[in-house]
């Protein structure tokens, strides 16, 4: 690398892009590479920090009492902390070969003069989390401006010959509901608009059996089906025109109304929702299904929060759940049941369609059998809708999720009884529950239950609480090395971090009797409660925040759903990586205060 | 220990020879656990007709390679560049705007490395190429102990594979070390990156 190529290099890795060209020239005058094989000791409580490291290829693994706390790979730098506070936590030991570039303790320190670069360095984790984020959407290249004319909804085209009469023209117009009239006249295309027709045939002294040319108008104005809509928007804004006549080569073959491209570009839910609203058959919602991940999409790359996103996405799913009920229900026996979601369906976090868990709830007295036909149809309805089938069967169609109430009891105090896996499973899905449709009554009378069975029922509690701690968080899947060891080079999202935040978090709310099923809601209220403090609460929810985008960002990328709980930290850009590591660093967190808050260490 | 015996003679007559005391430092003792990495840019592969265009070196002390102290010279030279070699190198006649006279970059170039042990990757060329200016302007040839890349990967190599065919290609090592190969083909870039390699095979 000459001087110039290693700049380059170092401008890139964040936050040295802030700096000044003045500035950096400086710092590049001092940097130099060092090589350390594997193995190495860099630093550790006794062995002082000398230096700043950017690592340019090789790894390195951060211990704090002997446990894996972080790994640092390419591109990666540390340890800023050491040298600021002149102390040293924890132990970086080099995993795989290291080749690095070195800034010296006394230069670091000079560059932290500059404001930017210092505040990145010693921000607390949510400032650093969110600055990250921040820059993430910020380097994100926005799909407005690469959508092209072919991405949008484009309008049916009427083209009559230009010797064709008025009211002809006209009848064929309203056929085929298209807005304007486009008349060919030999090789060229005119154009008839509402206007025209006003202002020449009912203020004018144009007779409809006229021929359709005495009211064209030659400005027309057209865009390529490939080209952008950012250039459609330029074109009738410049213009000042409504519409576009869209061609492939020669060919017209749509009109693009200003109305659609405006929609487009700003967030269309609200048509969704008016479009559920509508559906008649099962059809009409199947056709949905495209228009929904859509929106996710266009959400997401707005930079909206995932949580937003889910929310919007779970009250969409709501109002289809709503609308199969009433389809499959008989309007008697509507209010004489309860059908309810759980899961992350009931917690209001599934984004792209997850399985289905639902349930059914049934009142005391009426006859359980009169509902096996229709809840069999409203699960036929949701999967051809595109609803997926749960692996664990919990769904109305099987009898064991479909009783009365008294039955729902039982079940319950079967769950709190035998505490085998089986049950604490059954028992944190029923603990999500949310009502969808029905008699609400019915839910609430169950849960209230829950709590009373649950009452200073600690010993229970710890044992649901357990599961936290079943699955390792995968720090140090991080590293280039142990990742071809383990299987598929890809760490489970799921498994490795929201499944620990998710289940803590719900074991919590039982305890505290919390009725709120969303994640983000219960770690607020608990704040409110005052079992974790608000800094804490915020790390929680920036966390979960962080690791939903991820995992949505997997799901909408991969085919396949059930593959989808799995990414490979490669192939995330390095600031998500950043932001991931931070993540699980704070559910490493959670599950200690899980540990102490339960005394897990203490219950086999 | 004849060997021995021969090099102390062939370096004391070098010194003899030398013509401006300034330079006697290139004699001292080496500088232990210090090394300049070196590569140039010639306008071909012959020392004897053929010019230096650029010579880039870079320090090693201990296991670090001193980017903050790197050399790089543009030379100045007689003849018109040729277009071929101009693909090669890179280097164009308007690169050598601000080049030095070569007497004046060779000087540099002595002050830069000092008594140290030289590295490189067929060093024997880039050696004779300095050399042919050295015998001009001092008498002398470079007097410093020279280390060749190639070779030391070479013995690291017939260790694993005894009798076999090894590939001594520089982009073959680098892949085989896993090295970095981040930057332009050009004189200062190709020492640091043959640093890298003499790294590797001195701390293995």
């Amino acid at each position: 690398m000459s001087i110039l190529d290693q700049r380059k290099l170092i401008e890139s890795i964040h936050p040295f892009e802030l700096l000044s060209t003045n500035e950096l020239d400086n710092l590049m005058a001092k940097i130099d590479i060092a090589y350390y094989p594997t193995d190495t000791l860099l630093m550790s409580k006794n062995l002082c920090s000398i230096a700043f490291y950017i690592i340019i290829k090789g790894s390195v693994n951060e211990f704090i009492d002997d446990e894996i706390h972080n790994v640092y790979t390419s591109e990666d730098s540390f340890d800023a902390d050491a040298l600021i506070y002149n102390k040293c936590e924890s132990k970086f030991v080099v995993d795989e070969d290291l080749i690095c570039y070195e800034i010296i303790k006394d230069d670091f320190l000079l560059l932290m003069q500059n404001k930017k670069v210092q505040s990145y360095f010693l921000q607390d984790f949510v400032s650093k989390h969110q600055h990250l984020k921040e820059y993430d959407s910020a380097s994100e290249l926005t799909p407005f401006l690469i959508a092209k004319v072919s991405d949008i909804f484009l309008h049916s085209v009427c083209v009559v010959d230009e010797d064709k009469s008025i009211y002809d023209s006209l009848v064929k117009q309203r056929d085929l509901k298209a807005k304007i009239i486009i008349v060919k006249s030999g090789l060229k295309h005119l154009v008839v608009t509402d206007t025209d027709l006003r202002d020449k045939v009912l203020l004018g002294d144009v007779d409809i059996k006229d021929s359709i040319k005495e009211l064209a108008t030659s400005n027309i104005i057209c865009i390529d089906i490939h080209d952008f809509l950012f250039n459609a928007l330029l074109m009738m804004t410049q213009n000042n025109i409504k519409r576009l006549v869209v061609k492939d080569g020669e060919e017209i073959i749509g009109i693009l109304e200003q109305i659609d491209l405006l929609s487009f570009f700003a967030n269309h839910s609200h048509l969704i929702a008016v479009q559920i609203d509508k559906a008649d058959t099962i059809e009409d919602l199947k056709n949905l299904q495209g228009d929904l991940r859509n929106l996710i999409i266009t959400l997401k790359t707005k930079g909206v929060k995932v949580r937003y996103i889910t929310k919007l996405v779970s009250t969409l799913n709501l109002k289809i759940y709503k609308k199969v009920f009433r389809m499959c229900v008989s309007e008697d026996l509507q209010d004489k049941c309860a059908l309810i979601v759980m899961g992350s369906e009931g917690r209001e976090e599934q984004s792209v369609k997850t399985d289905q868990d639902n349930a059914l709830i049934i009142k005391d007295g009426v006859d359980v059998e009169l509902f096996i036909k229709p809840m069999l149809k409203l699960n036929q309805y949701l999967l051809s809708i595109g609803f997926p089938k749960c692996s664990g069967n919990v769904m109305v169609s099987n009898e064991f999720w479909r009783r009365d109430v008294h039955s729902f009891k039982n079940l319950i105090d079967s769950w709190t009884q035998n505490m085998d896996d089986q049950s604490v499973q059954n028992l944190s899905i029923f603990l999500d529950a949310k009502l969808v449709a029905g008699e609400e009554t019915l839910l609430e009378e169950l849960r209230a239950y829950l709590c009373k069975n649950f009452y200073n029922r600690d010993d229970i509690l710890a044992h649901i609480a357990k599961a936290v701690l079943n699955f390792k968080t995968p720090l140090s899947l991080f590293s280039g090395f142990v990742l071809e060891k383990e299987h598929s080079n890809k760490l489970d999202l799921k498994k490795g971090g929201v499944f620990a935040l998710v289940h803590g978090v719900r074991t919590l709310s039982l305890q505290y009797e919390i009725k709120s099923t969303n994640t983000i809601e219960r770690i607020k209220e608990l704040n409110n409660l005052g079992v974790i403090d608000k800094n804490f609460a915020t790390e929680l929810i920036e966390s979960f925040d962080s690791l939903s985008a991820i995992r949505l960002q997997a799901m909408l990328n991969s085919k396949d759903i059930s593959k989808s709980n799995y990414i490979n930290p490669k192939s995330l850009e390095k600031n998500q990586r950043d932001l991931l590591k931070d993540s699980f660093k704070i559910i490493n967190k959670f599950k200690k205060f899980m540990s102490f808050h339960f005394h897990l260490d203490i219950v086999s | 220990m004849f060997a021995n015996f021969f090099k102390n003679l062939q370096r004391k007559r070098n010194l003899l020879r030398l013509k401006d005391e300034k330079f006697k430092f290139l004699f001292d003792e080496h500088v232990s656990e210090e090394y300049i990495v070196f590569d140039t840019e010639t306008t071909g592969l012959n020392p004897k007709v053929d010019e230096i265009l650029s010579i880039g070196a870079v320090k090693i002390k201990d296991n670090k390679i001193l980017t903050s102290q790197t050399f790089e010279v543009y030379v100045k030279n007689s003849k018109e560049i040729s277009t071929k070699s101009i693909e090669i190198h890179g280097i164009r006649p308007c690169d050598l705007k601000n080049a030095k006279d070569a007497t004046l970059a060779i000087e540099d170039f002595l002050n830069f490395i000092g008594s140290r042990d030289l590295v490189g990757y067929y060093l024997e060329f880039d050696v004779a190429m300095v050399n042919k200016y050295l015998t001009k302007m001092l008498g002398i040839k470079l007097p410093n102990k020279m280390i060749e890349v190639s070779e030391l990967y070479y013995d690291e190599q017939t260790c694993a594979i005894p009798q076999g065919n090894i590939d001594l290609r520089f982009d073959t090592i680098l892949k085989k070390y896993d090295i970095p190969n981040m930057g332009v083909h050009n004189a200062v870039n190709d020492a640091v990156m043959t640093a890298m390699i003499f790294l590797k095979l001195k701390i293995k």
